[in-house]
């Protein structure tokens, strides 16, 4: 099972001339075995996915709208049936996490407010916007949602989503 | 209906009665601008449309941009009443002179512009992380009301007070008589035009061009995707703009020759603003700029010959003639139509179809398929709209120096046609505000596609405002 995701946003450093790879590394070394890798890059990183399959990673990668790369590397799991578990509401609160930075307002409103709809009862909506959502939380009031926000480090807003 | 676009509509409103006007009598345009019609348009144009959509937009985006909430929906209700009777009152009496009259619309527009005032200086109180868009605003509200006091000193002046030797400076009535009477004696000492040039320039860049300059490094990284590429530029431009400011007004109400200075000064800081400008478009994620973006760039580059016309004009020395009044009338026009009104009609592309779209789907998103923000409006009309302003702008522009009543109406007209295109678009985006169009969405199906929305969006919106 996937439980846990382990983000790493290389944008920033690309854009300003920084090499990503060794930062890269530097997190795959330390994930655990049950952890899967998610990076986000400004374009699809073909070369690192022959390094990380020979550490056991296979990749799956995703564009997205904004033309940026999304790119899922996880470990083959051992037990291939508890795949549809992932799925299944029975699974312990977890959170289903949805990245609308690098969107044009009002976007992000848009795809977080679609992903709450498609929320599975016991789960938890973690939201990555550019910006602190200031429109988002009248509507989640009205849905009976709860918000709180946290500025990360690189300047952008994760909100933390869950029914009253 | 939601109080932004109460402000918004309003200002559209008076924009159209505004040109409409010029279409009827271009030779207001064409002549020497010191005469009661030219200030009865001219305040139609700066506090009927410029002024009320600005305080529309500002009650919207400050708490948005600053991470807060608006102090009051209440007082600024409340104030949306002065703002109107104030306007309108003024305009009529302006364009009547009779300046007792303006004095006392104008205090009622006044008393709407406190409240609006002290509304967002209370939001602005509240806000979590003081940043330099907060700044722009705390300066642009200032040189606001400072505004509103020196164009009531000038009312003021222009006025007689005979009954203040029969009433007692004690009395309530008395005092204010009294009050009036030596504001009026302390304005006598300065040149009244130079006031009122002052007066102009201290609303049209202390707040219009500062709100304009400020709010860029927010919304071009919003709609660009981009970044604030060095914040001290950008906080160098606004202090620029602010020295400038406050040493252009002293000048030019003492008709000092170190005008030209103060100029500079401010012109610096247009140019540090532009080169940021062109710093963070550079570095957009998004390459494509949508027409409103297009619109507001515009708008803002023609703060270039704007600057230059700005140091001509006060150059020391420069004598008043025909001609350097008619570069008066153009630097007027020019800064409030050219780069205003143009820049606001940009921004109006973004907030106006937002604000309605918000209103009128906000809940059913997740729940319904939506139409998408570019779906509420016509792109053709807007691409024709901004080629018609643009030559409109030009063409008015040349008539102006050239004293021709027949090119201001010529180049007006083609304004007006221009406008013409956003009221056709503003028709289609209030299409949803009346009618909106939620189609439900069937639980098995995919998640709302912007494409799915658009065919049944554009022929009902079109539809709707046809008729």
């Amino acid at each position: 099972m996937q439980d846990k995701v382990v983000r790493l946003d290389v944008r920033e450093d690309i854009r300003r001339g920084r090499e990503p790879f060794s930062k890269i590394m530097q997190t795959v070394a330390q994930l655990a075995q049950d952890e899967s890798l998610l990076l986000i890059a400004p374009f699809e990183p073909k070369p690192l996915f022959a390094v990380l399959a020979q550490q056991g990673f296979s990749p799956s990668p995703k564009a997205l709208p904004s033309g940026d790369w999304e790119v899922l590397f996880r470990r083959p799991t051992k037990t291939a049936t508890s795949h549809s578990g992932a799925d299944s509401p029975a699974a312990t609160a977890h959170i289903v996490e949805v990245d609308a930075r690098g969107l044009e307002p009002p976007q992000p409103m848009v795809k977080i407010l679609e992903a709450l709809a498609a929320l599975p009862e016991d789960a938890e909506l973690l939201a990555r916007t550019d910006r602190r959502p200031m429109h988002l939380y009248p509507q989640l009031e009205q849905r009976g949602f709860s918000a709180s926000s946290e500025e990360q480090a690189d300047g952008s807003f994760a909100t933390h989503i869950r029914r009253c | 209906m939601n109080l932004p676009l109460r402000f918004l509509l309003t200002g559209i409103l008076a924009l159209f009665v505004a040109v409409g006007w010029l279409i009827v009598r271009p030779d207001i345009l064409a002549t020497y601008h010191y005469n009661q019609y030219v200030i009865a348009l001219t305040h139609l144009l700066v506090l009927g449309w410029i002024c009320t959509v600005v305080m529309g937009a500002m009650y919207q985006l400050v708490p948005v941009a600053l991470e807060t909430r608006l102090h009051s929906e209440r007082l600024a209700k409340w104030q949306f009443v002065f703002q109107v009777v104030g306007v309108a009152g003024m305009v009529w009496m302006f364009w009547v002179w009779n300046m007792k009259q303006v004095g006392h619309f104008g205090s009622v527009l006044a008393l709407g512009v406190a409240l609006f005032v002290f509304n967002l200086v209370r939001t602005l109180l509240k806000v979590p992380r003081w940043t330099l868009v907060a700044t722009a605003v705390t300066a642009a509200l200032f040189w606001f009301s400072l505004t509103i006091v020196v164009g009531l000193s000038i009312a003021t002046a222009k006025c007689t007070y005979d009954s203040a030797e029969q009433l007692s400076p004690t009395s309530i009535l008395g005092a204010m008589i009294h009050g009036l009477r030596s504001v009026a004696g302390f304005m006598a000492r300065f040149d009244q035009i130079s006031a009122m040039h002052a007066h102009a320039h201290l609303g049209g860049v202390g707040f219009f061009v500062m709100m304009i300059v400020g709010v860029s490094y927010k919304l071009i990284p919003m709609f660009t995707l981009s970044e604030v590429q060095s914040h001290r530029r950008a906080a160098a431009s606004i202090a620029l703009l602010n020295v400038g400011l406050a040493g252009s007004f002293m000048t030019i109400l003492l008709r000092s020759p170190w005008k030209l200075a103060f100029t500079l000064l401010m012109v610096a800081g247009l140019a540090v603003y532009g080169w940021e400008l062109r710093a963070m478009l550079r570095a957009r994620k998004r390459r494509s700029l949508d027409w409103g973006l297009r619109y507001f760039l515009t708008a803002v580059s023609l703060l270039a010959p704007l600057s230059i016309l700005a140091l001509v004009l006060s150059w020391p020395g420069l004598r008043l003639t025909a001609f350097t009044g008619q570069l008066e009338n153009l630097y007027g026009f020019l800064g409030l139509v050219g780069v205003i009104s143009f820049a606001i009609l940009g921004m109006l592309y973004k907030i106006l179809p937002f604000l309605v779209w918000f209103g009128s789907y906000g809940q059913e998103i997740g729940r319904s398929q939506v139409p998408a923000l570019a779906d509420m409006y016509s792109a053709k009309w807007q691409i024709a709209g901004y080629w018609m302003f643009l030559s409109g702008l030009m063409t008015t522009s040349v008539a102006t120096v050239a004293a021709n009543p027949l090119g201001v109406r010529a180049g007006c007209a083609l304004l007006a046609l221009s406008l013409a295109t956003f009221a056709v678009n503003v028709g289609k985006i209030l299409s949803h505000w009346l009618r909106p169009i939620i189609v439900p969405l069937n639980v098995k199906a995919p998640p709302c596609s912007p494409t799915t929305a658009r065919s049944t969006a554009a022929p009902l919106g079109s539809l709707i405002s046809a008729s």
